[in-house]
């Protein structure tokens, strides 16, 4: 017995249907933000669907009171040279990215249990993220795509 | 100008890193009407092989890419 897979047209689902890049993002160092940034933009820029699920200590990325986010120990020797290497190649800085990215149609969703872990509720997040939801959210959107743990 | 004529738009990506100049063409892709031509003027080393990617992905032709001798490279897109 044949099985047939319905996907839904771009005109049912609205998007433009070339495909999905989710991220997770779990890492709290400051380097590891610069990919998030990047990749989330890229991809955006790409028309793909982009979904990203922060986890972990990145939590401390987004929210309203700001965290300084510390460098790796083994990098942080190498992080004033970064930081200027950055600023001479006119990179944007991982949030503006992110910003662009959001402006192009990502999403970005807090974890509700880390959210909980850390003692963070829905109103101490800043405005780069949408929604606090749980794993079985960010999977289900996350289906039939690209999925990039960071 | 009549309602029909298409628009030809430059985007100046000089100097900008990735993906910067590749969400500038992007952006001035989605304002664009069918039939408009883009031409993205950039310095990033990776902007050909990845307007070639964006191009693949997203269902579109490049016209034509141009190496200028101040290390600029032209890239035009006629949106579909």
């Amino acid at each position: 017995m044949s099985q047939t897979v319905e996907i839904p047209s771009t005109e049912e689902t609205g998007e433009i249907a070339t495909g999905k890049l989710s991220i997770v993002m779990f890492s709290g160092t400051a380097d590891k933000f610069i990919p998030l940034g990047v990749l989330a933009q890229a991809a955006a820029a790409m028309e793909m669907q982009v979904n990203i699920f922060v986890t972990g200590f990145a939590l401390l990325g987004f929210t309203k009171r700001p965290h300084d986010l510390p460098f790796p120990a083994e990098f942080v020797g190498m992080a004033a040279a970064l930081a200027q290497g950055m600023k001479a190649s006119h990179v944007a800085p991982w949030d503006a990215m992110l910003r662009q990215a959001k402006e192009m149609g990502a999403k970005v969703y807090a974890c509700s249990m880390m959210a909980g872990v850390l003692g963070l509720g829905k109103e101490d997040f800043n405005d780069l993220v949408d929604d606090v939801v749980g794993a079985a959210t960010f999977l289900q959107r996350a289906e039939h795509g690209q999925t990039l743990f960071i | 100008m009549g309602a029909n004529e298409t628009m030809r738009t430059i985007v100046d990506s000089r100097g900008s890193s990735c993906p910067g100049p590749i969400t500038d063409l992007a952006i001035a892709y989605r304002r664009a009407k069918v039939g408009d031509e883009i031409e993205l003027w950039a310095t990033d080393p990776g902007v050909k092989p990845d307007v070639r990617a964006w191009a693949a992905k997203t269902g579109n032709e490049i016209v034509s890419v141009e190496d200028q001798p101040d290390k600029i490279v032209v890239v035009r897109v006629v949106k579909r």
